[in-house]
């Protein structure tokens, strides 16, 4: 498709400060009509008050917004709304108990009845979502409905609205790979009618797929603004942190002790009854890092889970040191020696709202103990929280300060450094690096690189492939609840891995390459 | 240009920022509870000065304070152990009725009403608290099996337990614990099962050292224990909680077990200390202002003590007030619903600074600009 020269909206030398940060500094950007146009950048590159800048959220200090070719100044997010520019929230503002219909008309205004009339409404959208492909029960209540489609529905209320511009932000962080693709063909049909749509990610190869420009910001500021076709995702990430990437940890050879951990054809469903798991086995040997690659969703949270015994095995066995701890709660398993760094630092891995100190304790409250484990030791946790500040570089005013206050970076030191102090004989670790920057992510690998050295065994999920070919040892890639492949981290390539995680030994076709970062 | 009122970005945590917003809210309850009085006649001063006296005058006073103070403690002390594991149980009024119901049953041991066997002195004290807090404890018990194991929902169960209770200390009134005679009540506990006073020309009975060793548990176990940590993960954050190796639903069922104890106790001392008897109607609501006064002391239960010995004191002190100036007896109870409303209101205060002109400059940069 070529993007016309027709431009549809213009953001002019907008700058935006709050107190002393300045977010936004002299950024100008100009979306075109019928476009994807991809918004790239790190977290707080400023691309999210950008973005809100131009739905009328905030207000711009300096700079101005044209649309059509027409000034425009947006005090909320109605005036957007009315210019036809429309946005889909990383977290979707549906209100959970109404209907699909409701929700779509919320904040309408009527005609000049004043009668709600929800049938017609519900017609119009369903004309809507025959003619965009978008399946849709106008009836339905939200809260029954799966991500993906709640996801249609902020879509389908911008197009109720006719937005003509569509700003997503993060819109495939939740999805499946299948409602990614669903989404990407949406999006797709849409702006070959013409409607231009901005996509807010820091996923490349995303942007590599579906956009046809793409706008790198970087530390408030525009740093480029290229045509996908003058473009790669290699440059797009040197253009995106302003330098090659190449984080590189000291590697030392790797020297694997006896098996610790074994997995032995363990089966699990998941909350709705859904098979996540079916038949893997895995191996882990002290002193190595087992890779579990593979796009998200395939399994890998429900394996991390299994082995703490925080969702249950339906079938098979885990043995530890040859030991079956299949049937072991997760307090005795931790006392056996397993750790674990989960994926949702703020939901599980720590408790929000209690001080950095409590939060060092979580998961030992049983070893910090005196007088017969009656009471806490809290002189001794005092020490064991200071050290793990002292030792991860764990930046924050003192240990009682409040956990949830922390950076993602220096929450997630503070917890891979309570998970490796206790010296675990396994270790499980899921995304370790996810929404990080790059100082902390080099301090979690150097983390990890010295528990291996140390002889831990360690089972890392990651979906960046990055880390999985630094770090790993070995690498194992799931594709639907299986291990698709197995092999030797000085074997794999990014190709060949990318294959295997869009299901190349199941499908023969295999070799999706939009996945293969 | 500085405004004088600045809102902060998060609420003042001090102890004196909180301390000084609840004085405030009294201060302003009074005023305006005050300014009420004058069209009854009544001047606010002398109404007031009665109130004090009455509550916290003279050493009988305050011990009547005390002794309405006691069963506020226990249930504040249940609702803080309860509610910190997470759970939304507001059943105490039951476990209270309950909790007299059985202490009286072992008082009149040995009589037609009571339990059928004699229970020697030296073991009466141990028999008796055992029997409330288990009638407690199984009574918050059942409810909160209901919502650990099946997810019920805790609230309106809970709430609608309490008529059930009620309904069972009546029947047990009017049937098998009935005194001879017309009403239905059991018969006058003897004396030597009562608790006894402090102090001779005292109210005050033992019952308060009862709430206070409660306290000291309550605060030991929340802060010193691994239980009492693995108690407030299980609230904060049950998934936190299961990782990192708690046995949630464990946790929960003990502390609701604990909390229907502890609002047993409210149930002894209240028909041990003071009525003598079980009757209907004996615990006036008292299973829902504990809640009340857990709220004003923020589930912290040193915090429990003070603010049950003023809402206590209130009472005692209102009803003086209302006998000695002939105000309405509802201006009372709006006195106290006031006092609550603007202690918890004072909240919004702590979300403000204060910009005295001439006062520190240096401090507005990290204010939001944008309103």
């Amino acid at each position: 498709m070529t993007a016309t020269a027709n431009i549809r909206v213009a953001l002019n030398n907008i700058t935006k400060r709050f107190a002393r940060v300045v977010a936004n500094d002299d950024v100008s950007l100009s979306i075109k009509a019928g476009e994807i146009h991809a918004l790239l950048g790190e977290n707080g590159a400023g691309k999210s008050t950008l973005m809100q800048i131009l739905y009328g959220l905030y207000q711009a200090d300096e700079g101005s917004i044209v649309v059509d070719g027409k000034a425009q100044r947006f005090r909320d997010p109605s005036d957007a709304i009315a210019c036809g520019i429309g946005m889909v929230h990383q977290e979707f503002m549906l209100v959970q108990p109404m209907s699909v219909v409701e929700n779509v008309v919320l904040g309408l205004k009527e005609r000049a009845s004043g009668v709600l009339n929800l049938q017609a409404a519900a017609a119009r959208l369903q004309a809507l979502s025959d003619k965009h492909g978008l399946a849709i029960d106008p009836w339905a209540k939200v809260q029954h409905l799966p991500i993906g489609v709640q996801q249609r529905v902020e879509i389908l209320k911008l197009l109720y609205r006719d937005a003509q511009v569509l700003i997503l932000d993060e819109p495939t962080a939740v999805l499946t790979p299948q409602e990614k693709a669903g989404l990407f063909a949406t999006l797709k049909s849409l702006c070959a009618e013409g409607r231009s749509v901005v996509i807010v990610t820091h996923k490349l190869y995303e942007i590599m797929a579906i956009a046809h420009h793409v706008s790198v910001m970087r530390g408030g500021k525009m740093v480029d603004s290229v045509d996908i076709k003058d473009t790669s995702e290699r440059d797009l990430a040197r253009r995106m942190v302003g330098r090659d990437v190449v984080l590189r940890v000291e590697k030392t050879p790797c020297q694997p002790g006896k098996t610790v951990l074994q997995v032995e054809s363990i089966a699990v469903r998941d909350a709705s009854g859904q098979q996540k798991i079916w038949r893997v086995s895995l191996n882990v040997a002290a002193g190595e890092i087992l890779g579990i690659a593979g796009v998200e969703g395939n399994g890998q949270s429900e394996l991390a889970e299994a082995l703490l015994n925080l969702r249950e095995l339906e079938a098979g066995r885990i043995l530890l040191n040859g030991e079956d701890i299949s049937d072991d709660s997760p307090a005795t398993r931790r006392s056996k020696g397993i750790s674990f760094i989960p994926a949702d630092r703020r939901g599980v891995g720590s408790v929000t709202d209690l001080s950095i100190t409590d939060n060092a304790m979580l998961g030992r409250q049983h070893t910090f103990t005196r007088a017969g484990g009656w009471l806490l030791d809290r002189q001794r946790i005092n020490q064991h929280a200071r050290d793990i500040i002292a030792r991860f570089a764990v930046r924050t005013p003192d240990a009682d300060f409040e956990a949830g206050k922390l950076s993602g970076g220096n929450l997630q030191k503070l917890i891979l450094g309570r998970e490796v102090a206790s010296n675990p004989s396994v270790l499980i670790v899921e995304q370790p690096t996810r929404g990080l920057d790059v100082g902390a992510i080099e301090s979690v690998w150097q983390g990890l690189m010295a528990a291996r050295d140390r002889g831990c065994a360690i089972l890392m999920i990651s979906a960046e492939l990055e880390e999985i070919i630094n770090l790993s040892d070995r690498i194992a890639v799931m594709y639907s609840g299986q291990i698709a492949g197995e092999m030797a981290a000085v074997d794999a390539t990014p190709e060949r891995l990318g294959e295997l995680m869009a299901g190349a030994h199941l499908k023969k076709s295999g070799g999706n390459h939009e996945e293969a970062a | 240009m500085k405004k004088l009122l600045e809102r902060r970005l998060a609420p003042a945590e001090s102890t004196g920022a909180l301390v000084l917003t609840s004085f405030c809210g009294i201060l302003a309850a009074f005023i305006i509870a005050g300014l009420l009085f004058i069209p009854f006649g009544g001047n606010p001063l002398s109404a007031y000065g009665f109130l004090f006296d009455a509550a916290f005058g003279s050493l009988r006073s305050f011990g009547l304070s005390l002794v309405q103070s006691t069963p506020l403690m226990l249930i504040a002390l249940a609702t803080i152990v309860v509610w910190r594991a997470g759970l939304g149980y507001i059943g105490f009024e039951g476990c209270f009725l309950l909790g007299a119901a059985a202490a009286s049953w072992i008082a009149l041991s040995g009589t037609p009403q009571g339990f059928p066997w004699a229970i020697p002195a030296l073991l009466y004290w141990p028999l008796v608290l055992i029997a409330a807090f288990l009638a407690g404890a199984i009574w918050a018990g059942w409810v909160g099996a209901l919502r650990v194991k099946f997810g019920g929902n805790d609230v309106l169960i809970s709430l609608m337990a309490n008529y059930v209770a009620l309904f069972i200390v009546q029947y047990l009134v009017s049937g098998p614990m009935r005194a001879p005679g017309d009403l239905p009540q059991t018969p006058r506990l003897p004396v030597e099962s009562w608790l006894p006073f402090v102090m001779n020309g005292m109210r005050a009975h033992w019952g308060i050292a009862i709430a206070l060793v409660a306290t000291v548990f309550v605060f030991w176990l929340m802060r010193a224990t691994p239980a009492g940590f693995e108690i407030k993960i299980a609230g904060l954050n049950p998934r936190a909680a299961r990782y990192s190796g708690v046995d949630v639903n464990r946790r929960q069922m003990g502390a609701v077990l604990l909390g229907g104890g502890l609002a047993a106790l409210a149930g002894l001392c209240a028909v041990l200390g003071v009525q003598h008897r079980l009757m209907e109607g004996i615990s006036g609501g008292v299973g829902f202002i504990g809640v009340v006064v857990a709220l004003l002391a923020r589930l912290n239960p040193l915090l429990v003590i003070p603010t049950a010995i003023l809402y206590g004191g209130l009472e005692v002190g209102g009803s003086a007030m209302q006998r000695q100036t002939g105000l309405p007896t509802s201006v009372v109870l709006i006195l106290q619903s006031l006092v609550v409303l603007l202690i918890l209101a004072g909240d919004l205060l702590r979300y403000y600074r204060i910009n005295l002109p001439g006062g520190r400059q240096s401090r507005s940069p990290l204010a939001e600009e944008q309103s």
